[in-house]
């Protein structure tokens, strides 16, 4: 019953030529976006949370903290300087968006049915990542325009807050590698939760609520390690004080090596994860 | 036509302690409907994953239409249908997006994919539920798109990995009719594994049982039962010591007992004529039997006889120890 001769040049080649291809590294890709984009929006409550709590931050930080703050304030408006951290915490939690829907596929069985397409495994995870970008401008978007509202006047205008919305993107799309990552190697939804929470205390190990300059001690040390801080520098700088050539390339230079440190994690996670064992 | 063979050389599949599957070899031929049957834990699905491509062999060699399971992925891949026993379905996704997207990952156009989904829908019956998200689908439905999603591409070789499991009757039945149907009219290759005997009997141009990692018995159903020595006679007893006795009051008449529980099964070649015989020995013993039947051999026997154990399908042993899969849930 057992097959010594299996000649595999017996095959008729008019079947390997005859054999699709798959669709373009790029469609793959876009079919993939639209597809998280479509699947998230079908459950409101995914999204919706993330926005509350940048709005909420905005808030509560802007009616109770701007009177204390105008010691250093020097005449800048509280508003762009708290606006920056509503921003960085709506890319944060953004960002878990692509984690989440990942864990979703490998939970329910959907990652093994695509991993048994010829579809390309790097648009498995781009895909995600890409609709948790747009849903992060989206977000940070609908907090400018309540920032606006509520009086907001960036010294660097539109073109300001677009670089702001740039590095909002940015940022969201590299910690999105560190959600997935945790997606791939954990298969777990309650732990690619749980890791989001951890890069919380990132964004108040820094310089959250006063500048760089006036932190001491531990929370000093801590806030000069931390890449956000200087991402929160540049964006305060351009809206609060104008275009500062260094502190913006400073803080282009943390979110992109933020971004390559968890894009590599990502991938290995992806690798280790669709790799045959 | 095409190479549509499925050659399996000694695999093997260990798990840290445990050998799921135990050098295991078959042939498959080009066209023919082939039935793993075994019970939960035997090894059936881990069979398919590694010769779907999802999980490496320990040892041995596969091919799937003349490629390798190993090394030629991923035109395994292209030929291959697959449909798992655990449905790989997104909840939030409709029909005609997920099979959309199925073709087109398999290359074909926009047009082509919207196509082959419509006429893929109308063919497993869910062409009415279009706009309804697969989450709100019964577990029938979504078993029918399943099998639909394993279509798309036109595959040459389909593995089901107990399509029916967990199926009602009717559903059953279309599922059954479907796989023979796409075995007659496209000359599909069949690989089928399932835990039902009658699945195994009604669809399968040959069986293997399958037990603990190992294929215990290998041939066509009839063949099989036919090698069982034809009927046998099956007599309860109320108590285990009775079937004891019985067995040891009837010993010199039968080729073969196997006790079953409280079950003698006693095979000979001319059982009906000796029903009167094993009646009046039991009589004068005092053993009465809570009933006598005489039966024809069936897979269930079969397996019997090759295992020495009855055959357990998961509705009637939920001790039985989980098959082992691909863990889609890795440890942290």
């Amino acid at each position: 019953m057992v097959a010594n001769t299996t000649n595999p040049t017996a095959l008729s080649e008019s079947r390997d030529q005859g054999m699709a291809h798959s669709a373009p590294f790029i469609q793959q890709v876009t079919m993939l976006t639209w597809r998280t984009l479509i699947t998230n929006l079908r459950v409101p409550a995914s999204v919706l949370p993330s926005l509350f709590i940048s709005v909420f931050f905005l808030l509560v930080y802007q009616a109770s903290l701007s009177g204390a703050a105008s010691f250093f304030l020097q005449g800048q408006s509280y508003l762009g300087f708290i606006l920056p951290l509503s921003v960085v915490s709506a890319a944060l939690s953004g960002a878990g968006t692509a984690g989440q829907s990942i864990v979703r596929d490998i939970e329910n069985g959907y990652f093994d049915k695509l991993m048994l397409t010829p579809v390309n495994r790097a648009a498995l995870v781009l895909g995600p990542m890409i609709a948790g970008a747009i849903l992060l401008v989206v977000q940070t978007l609908a907090i400018i325009g309540l920032a606006l509202l509520m009086g907001l006047n960036p010294v660097t205008g539109v073109s300001g807050l677009l670089a702001v919305i740039g590095f909002s993107l940015l940022l969201g799309i590299a910690f999105s590698g560190f959600t997935v990552g945790i997606a791939l190697r954990t298969g777990s939804a309650g732990a690619t939760q749980g890791a989001s929470f951890l890069f919380f205390p990132l964004s108040f190990l820094t310089a959250t609520f006063v500048p760089l300059d006036l932190l001491t001690g531990w929370i000093k040390t801590a806030a000069i390690y931390n890449p956000i801080t200087y991402i929160l520098e540049a964006m305060r700088a351009i809206i609060n004080t104008g275009w500062d050539g260094a502190v913006v390339a400073r803080g282009l230079s943390s979110v992109v090596l933020m971004g390559v440190v968890l894009f590599v994690w990502a991938f290995l996670s992806l690798r280790s994860r669709t790799q045959r064992k | 036509m095409s190479n549509r063979e499925i050659v399996a050389e000694h695999l093997f599949k260990r798990y840290e302690d445990f050998n799921a599957v135990n050098d295991v070899s078959f042939k498959v031929e080009t066209g023919e409907i082939y039935g793993f049957l075994g019970p939960n834990g035997a090894g059936k699905s881990t069979i398919v994953i590694m010769l779907t491509t999802l999980a490496l062999p320990t040892e041995g060699r596969a091919t799937v239409g003349g490629y390798d399971v190993v090394t030629q992925a991923s035109q395994v891949r292209r030929i291959a249908g697959v449909a798992l026993q655990e449905i790989g379905l997104d909840p939030l996704m409709k029909s005609m997006e997920l099979l959309m997207m199925q073709g087109q990952f398999f290359g074909q156009s926009r047009k082509q994919a919207q196509d082959r989904a419509h006429e893929l829908l109308e063919l497993v019956k869910l062409d009415d539920v279009l706009d309804r998200p697969v989450g709100k689908y019964s577990g029938g439905m979504r078993r029918r798109l399943d099998l639909a999603m394993a279509l798309v591409h036109r595959p040459e070789i389909l593995f089901l990995d107990e399509p029916t499991t967990g199926l009602d009757p009717v559903s059953r039945r279309d599922v059954w009719n479907e796989v023979r149907r796409l075995n007659r009219d496209y000359g599909m290759t069949i690989f089928l594994t399932t835990q039902y005997l009658e699945e195994a009997d009604e669809l399968a141009d040959r069986v293997a049982i399958i037990d603990r990692g190992k294929i215990r018995v290998e041939g066509q159903p009839d063949s099989l039962k036919a090698e069982l020595g034809g009927e046998s006679i099956n007599v309860s007893f109320k108590e285990v010591e009775d079937v004891e006795a019985a067995q040891g009051e009837l010993a010199d008449m039968f080729d073969r007992m196997q006790v079953d529980r409280k079950t003698l099964r006693l095979y000979r070649a001319d059982v009906a004529q000796v029903v009167p015989a094993v009646v009046s020995r039991l009589n004068a013993k005092s053993l009465d039997p809570v009933s006598l039947t005489l039966t024809t051999p069936t897979l269930d026997d079969v397996f019997l006889k090759v295992t020495g154990q009855r055959f357990e399908s998961e509705t009637d042993n939920q001790t039985a120890k989980p098959e082992t899969k691909r863990g889609r849930r890795k440890s942290a």
